[in-house]
């Protein structure tokens, strides 16, 4: 595996607003690699500044092993696909595609024939003579795929590009970019917001928080052992449930502060009476029998989607389960409910990180 | 009043002030027409009784309005020139850049149009006198619209700027282009229509400009048409007929392109003239 992409200690300001904090990352050759986090986090910077549309404060960015901090983006061999897609309103779907290379300098023959490749594998090969607004919005964003991928790039940079498309679509790009990305053996940045998109696309995904890398790593690393309370409460849908509690006495329990003296058993040691934030994700927590329960709360509202079934306790704070079956229960009963130990996260109440 | 008589009546009061607004066009092109004793004739006829169509033709070569014309559009043409060059690349960057400074520019820009024509022209006339450039009074006309017409210019094609998407750049830029590239392969085109209505405005401007042509050309000879038509218009003159024969030849080009491109031009000024 030879690195592709590098970010070394990575500073970027806008006047006097800190956007990217000591960045560091590297990306290998052939890797997808997600950047997510809620918005104004620095993930959409740091990718700017990867293809060179921001210039950084401090710190290396490197393309293959090249110094890029002062190179502009025509001479970095990245290609980008963009928010809106970008697709020049006045040129056809084949000028919009033969642009790159007609920049790069080849000749318009060479570059009408591999933009109607490419077409081929797009599905685009009737549409090359239109223009950009006659185009549906799936059609768009083929086009600004193909466009991206016309060129053999060093990297391809994706800011957002599912984000204007319709539920049933997005899912079904999300499975044809990663195709893509496999059959080309390209290197892949993609920026979202959506962490299922994060999850299921990316080889690995680099969770960012003002500005900071907060954690990186494979998906499920994330959803299994978060670093700390931002990661846990941001991967997984719905967001796992944090409950204050305090350790008990043999430091092996955790009583919660839901006001009825409800005890969780845990596994591991803890110091005693230490103030701590719990952490339950709704999936892992099943519904038993009274006598079978770890605690039990009156249920105030059950969501019924067909496969799976929100529940909501009525509690402060509020905790929702999941289950994968019909609720039994009516609004106003008990809801009893149990966790495999090995399931609880347990994060510092000051601090949020992960004990 | 249900709806449609008010709107009845909306349209009537409209054609009326359309009428009153138009009527001395309409008055120009009947008196050029009419003979010397129609013209004074009391009550005054609103249709020539026996229109002289040879006076256009009288008109023209007497007043060697060839001439005249040809100056006017030289120096319109020159003048949008300079400001479609100028202006666009100002434009462009007052649209693309926030700062204070770029409001304060503005603001300055602003104010150039506020400032009459008539208050510039004696501290121009100095000016340029003093560096020699009246000895080719043509140029400093040119020169002296071109800064005069510049703020409107640029304020209008701003606007068409910012309806450019700054991400179509980025596209362009990581395509392969420079910042060079970029401006004139992607935003100019998508400009293009902005830039062209507002190049048409200031040219029916400097077409039909009057003072500064007046003050600083002497020679008749490279006057404009508009300073040929003032010296027509003696203290005593009575060939009005004549004199509205001058005007019409004058303004029926403009006139005609106006009405000709006036649904471009409106929306074009109104809606940044894209998609």
């Amino acid at each position: 595996m030879t690195t592709q992409i590098e970010f070394n200690a990575v500073e970027k300001y806008y006047g006097r607003y800190h956007a990217l904090k000591n960045v560091n990352l590297t990306i290998e050759k052939g890797e997808f690699v997600a950047l997510v986090g809620p918005s104004g986090c620095g993930k959409s910077t740091l990718l700017r500044t990867l293809a060179g549309l921001e210039k950084i404060t401090g710190g290396e960015v490197k393309i293959a092993g090249e110094l890029m901090n002062d190179m502009p983006p025509r001479r970095r061999d990245i290609a980008m696909v963009f928010q809106s897609y970008a697709l020049y309103p006045h040129m056809t779907v084949e000028e919009n595609l033969t642009y790159s290379l007609r920049t790069h300098g080849m000749k318009k023959k060479d570059a009408q024939e591999k933009a109607r490749e490419v077409a081929e594998t797009t599905g685009l090969s009737n549409l090359l003579e239109r223009y950009p607004r006659e185009l549906s919005g799936g059609q768009r964003q083929r086009v600004a795929m193909s466009r991206a991928i016309i060129r053999d790039p060093k990297a391809f940079l994706f800011d957002e590009p599912l984000s204007n498309l319709d539920a049933a679509l997005r899912v079904h790009m999300r499975k044809e970019i990663r195709t893509l990305h496999d059959r080309l053996g390209a290197t892949s940045v993609y920026v979202t917001h959506d962490q299922i998109e994060a999850m299921t696309m990316a080889d690995r995904v680099v969770l960012m928080k003002e500005g900071r890398i907060v954690q990186q790593g494979a998906p499920l690393e994330l959803y299994d052992s978060p670093a700390n309370q931002f990661v846990a409460g941001f991967i997984g849908s719905p967001a796992m449930n944090f409950l204050p509690a305090t350790v008990g006495d043999d430091g092996h329990s955790l009583k919660l502060e839901l006001g009825d003296g409800n005890v969780l058993p845990y596994p591991g040691e803890l110091e005693a009476g230490r103030k701590v934030t719990v952490g339950l994700r709704p999936e892992h927590l099943e519904l038993v029998s009274a006598d079978e329960a770890q605690f039990s709360l009156k249920l105030r509202i059950a969501e019924a989607t067909g496969a799976t079934t929100f529940l909501f306790t009525d509690s402060d704070p509020e905790i929702a389960v999941v289950i994968n079956d019909r609720a039994a229960v009516t609004p106003g009963e008990a809801l009893n409910m149990r966790i495999d130990p090995e399931q609880i996260h347990i994060f510092d109440r000051e601090t949020g990180v992960r004990l | 009043m249900t709806p449609t008589t008010r709107n009845t009546l909306l349209i009537a009061c409209g054609l009326v002030l359309a009428a009153i607004y138009l009527f001395p066009l309409y008055w120009m092109y009947v008196t050029a027409l009419k003979t010397s004793t129609a013209m004074f004739a009391a009550p005054p006829s609103f249709v020539p009784p026996n229109p002289q169509w040879d006076v256009f033709a009288g008109v023209w070569v007497e007043r060697h309005m060839a001439t005249y014309l040809k100056n006017s559009l030289i120096i319109a043409s020159c003048s949008v020139l300079f400001i479609a060059t100028l202006g666009s690349g100002c434009a462009y960057v007052l649209a693309r850049y926030r700062s204070v400074w770029v409001d304060v520019g503005l603001f300055l820009v602003l104010m150039l149009q506020v400032l009459p024509a008539s208050l510039m022209v004696t501290p121009i006339f100095v000016g340029f006198s003093q560096i020699g450039l009246l000895d080719y009074p043509r140029i400093a006309v040119i020169v002296a619209i071109t800064a005069k017409a510049m703020p409107f210019f640029v304020v209008l094609v701003r606007a068409t700027f910012m309806n450019v998407p700054a991400e179509l750049e980025e596209a362009a830029l990581v395509d392969g282009n420079s910042r060079f590239g970029a401006f004139f392969h992607i935003v100019l085109p998508l400009a293009r229509n902005g830039i062209l209505v507002s190049a048409l405005l200031i040219f029916m401007q400097a077409f039909g400009e009057f003072v500064y042509s007046k003050s600083l050309i002497q020679d008749v000879e490279l006057q404009p048409a508009s300073v040929g038509l003032s010296t027509f218009m003696g203290p005593n003159s009575v060939d009005w007929n004549r004199i509205m024969a001058y005007a019409s030849i004058y303004v029926t080009p403009i006139l005609a392109a106006f009405v000709l491109l006036q649904r471009k031009i409106v929306s074009g000024l109104t809606s940044g003239a894209l998609k």
